[in-house]
């Protein structure tokens, strides 16, 4: 077996100290970081990813395996240039205002991040301005928002409304979830996308950015 | 002359034990581990001071809370807390051994008893589940079990208050969206039973509030249990978790972490309050690996149930918990499955407030159908809880004696006298023969089910509130909403 065959295995099985060595080894023995990304640690986890969809895997599987694949991205990182730095796109994730649950936000930024997003979380009880502020600081090419409470999911609203404001709307693609969001809510508030649980957000972002 | 048994025990109900009690006061030491070492995060500035005027040690809004004031505090809440009807009888003592069933909040979505279609709830849903549950007997409390979707966000848990208070006489169970909608609330209820004294003396009402997991006490989940306990109002304090994602995946840890965070509550709601009338428990469901959905219907809740319905009978602290919530999504088989064992454990343990009855696809949907379904299966569970009575009449050794060998029993006056509860007879269930069964229009439980609840939302309303306070509760409601609005405006003008 290549090494970067085994080092997707050790991806698979989630063997992070085991990941995190042989990616060593490889940048010893002078593989290319990006090949080394791509060939060994991503391609590790779209196995991971078709595994996960198909109920072969789990998510606590899913989670070990991408930490795995981080623990190998930290050691090519340095060595890599920003900009060559493959990504899947960026998505910038928050709870909206007056919604302090985070469970389902952080499902969903660690499936994306397992599917190789660059994510910035804004984290929980996040207001309009907040979202602005941030698309206009890190220019993302999605926004998650989540809300678990009837009461506060209509603060999504005023988040898209707040962007047409700024003249932002179009520069970004809006995303929401959470458990009392249908696709329907999403239409009528003006999103671009409604997914009902993790792994179908992770699908719904490949498909917005492509 | 009568005959005595000497040196026996009888049992009058089922025991049920599914933990030792050393096995109980080890879950109570972890859990005070916890509350010591770990402590808790506190967003409510009065709750903060309390607890540390009490002597925990408070580090910005992080808590650790010594055992002792712990144990003080669990000897203070009450082991009885009697919840009143409207009309202001006590019909619902809440104590140890005492199962009282209910459906519970905020549905989103509701399968419409006409169409057969999933919709968004509405008031009107509210208002029929209500009705419906008003009716059936095996319902004690309700819950508004759907969201009042359709009226304006910013006070639709009154209007949902305004539709179980119109719509049935039974105890309720509220949610509220922030203490200023609770006050409103309460005193909508003090305006049902005709001033503060009256609610006081029999609050009919119990607020459900939450900390959020792990650990967390938010400034609206305490402000909305202080103000409940100004007007003497119980209120359940309890989280709803995700085993596995907001506590530990093993249902020990998963049961210490709850347990810590519900008697963190009682430990505020004492310091607030001397004897504030709380209650204990949660809503223990796993995550589901595959999928992640919340598992309402599985057999890890019912045994995190259990142990959790023993902790509250440890500690003479009546208990909130769940049963007949499915993860099906409509009411088949698996439904039925998920509903009944949950239902008759919750039973057989003596737990106190057993809600989420009749919640369909992991409480996302409800379903008048579904609801009306429940009422069988929690008559079976009372059915069997009551147990077997174990006597010389129903032994009936006499009777054996007098029919002997060969002969039948059917047309003795012993199978008249007892046959009515010794068997018993459910509303719903098929229990012809294929060709009647046929010749009747081959209809499933669900169908009866469904044929009943359209019957009971036809004929059955519950007792008319007077028209000057509907009047008043549609004011209040008007007042808060205007309340609401002017706050919006102020904040927007600040930022």
């Amino acid at each position: 077996m290549s090494d970067f065959n085994s080092l997707a295995e050790l991806v698979i099985k989630g063997d992070y100290n085991g990941a995190q060595t042989l990616t060593q080894r490889m940048v010893g023995n002078g593989n290319d970081p990006l090949e080394i990304i791509n060939q060994g640690l991503m391609a590790g986890m779209n196995v991971v990813g078709v595994r996960f969809k198909a109920g072969d895997m789990y998510v606590p599987e899913v989670m070990m395996s991408a930490k795995a694949m981080s623990k190998g991205i930290e050691v090519v990182k340095p060595l890599i240039a920003d900009k060559d730095m493959p990504t899947a796109g960026k998505v910038l994730v928050g709870t909206v205002k007056g919604d302090l649950h985070d469970i389902g936000k952080n499902l969903v930024l660690m499936m994306m991040e397992s599917a190789g997003f660059e994510i910035i979380d804004l984290g929980v009880d996040i207001d309009a301005e907040a979202f602005v502020k941030a698309v206009k600081e890190h220019k993302p090419q999605v926004i998650g928002m989540s809300a678990l409470l009837t009461t506060t999911m209509l603060s999504m609203k005023d988040t898209i409304e707040a962007l047409k404001e700024e003249g932002l709307r179009d520069s970004v693609k809006i995303i929401v979830g959470g458990a009392p969001i249908s696709q329907g809510f999403a239409d009528e508030i003006g999103a671009d996308g409604y997914a009902p649980d993790a792994a179908a957000a992770t699908d719904l972002c490949k498909r917005l950015i492509a | 002359m009568k005959k005595i048994r000497s040196n026996s025990i009888e049992h009058s109900t089922p025991l049920l034990q599914w933990v030792s009690e050393g096995q109980i006061e080890q879950i109570h030491l972890a859990t005070l581990e916890v509350l010591e070492r770990t402590g808790v995060k506190v967003d409510h500035p009065e709750a903060l001071q309390l607890l540390k005027d009490a002597g925990c040690i408070v580090n910005e809004n992080r808590v650790r809370i010594p055992s002792w004031l712990v144990d003080e505090c669990i000897r203070l809440a009450p082991s009885k807390i009697v919840v009143a009807n409207r009309k202001g009888e006590r019909v619902m003592p809440l104590e140890k051994n005492r199962t009282y069933f209910g459906t519970g909040s905020d549905l989103p979505y509701t399968i419409d008893l006409e169409t057969g279609k999933r919709r968004r709830s509405t008031k009107k849903d509210v208002e029929l589940a209500c009705r419906v549950m008003d009716y059936l007997p095996n319902y004690d409390f309700v819950m508004s079990y759907a969201i009042a979707s359709d009226q304006s966000a910013k006070v639709s848990d009154l209007h949902q208050f305004e539709a179980m208070v119109s719509n049935t006489v039974k105890p309720m169970i509220v949610t509220a969206h922030d203490e200023i909608n609770m006050r409103a609330q309460l005193e909508m209820a003090a305006l049902v039973v005709g001033g503060k004294e009256e609610l006081r003396k029999n609050p009919f009402l119990i607020l459900y509030s939450e900390p959020i997991s792990p650990l967390v006490h938010t400034n609206d989940g305490l402000g909305k249990m202080f103000a409940c306990f100004e007007y003497g109002v119980p209120v359940v304090y309890t989280p709803g978790i995700l085993s596995g994602a907001t506590t530990p995946v093993t249902k020990a840890g998963t049961i210490v972490l709850m347990n810590a965070e519900a008697l963190a509550g009682v430990v505020m709601a004492q310091l607030k309050q001397k004897g504030a009338p709380i209650i204990i428990g949660g809503g223990a469901t796993p995550m589901d690996m595959r999928t992640t959905a919340t598992l309402y219907g599985s057999p890890e809740t019912m045994m995190n149930y259990a142990i959790m319905t023993q902790l509250s009978q440890f500690y003479g602290i009546p208990n909130f918990t769940e049963a007949g919530c499915v993860n099906a999504p409509v009411p088949d088989a698996q439904a039925g499955m998920e509903a009944g064992t949950g239902i008759l454990l919750a039973q057989l343990m003596g737990a106190n407030l057993v809600h989420d009855v009749g919640y369909l696809e992991g409480g996302k949907t409800g379903s008048l159908t579904f609801l009306t379904m429940c009422n069988d299966f929690m008559d079976n569970a009372r059915y069997m809880g009551k147990g077997t009575r174990i006597d010389e009449e129903t032994m009936a050794v006499d009777v054996i004696d007098e029919i002997g060998p060969g002969g039948n029993f059917v047309s003795h006056a012993h199978t008249y006298d007892h046959f009515r509860e010794e068997i018993w007879a459910p509303k719903q269930f098929n229990r012809s023969f294929w060709e009647i069964w046929e010749e009747q229009g081959s209809k499933t439980a669900e169908d009866h089910a469904g044929d009943l609840a359209k019957e009971i939302v036809a004929t059955h309303t519950a007792e008319l509130l007077e028209e000057s306070i509907r009047q008043g509760l549609n004011d209040i409601i008007s007042e808060t909403e205007n309340v609401k609005a002017t706050m919006k405006r102020e904040r927007k003008a600040r930022s």
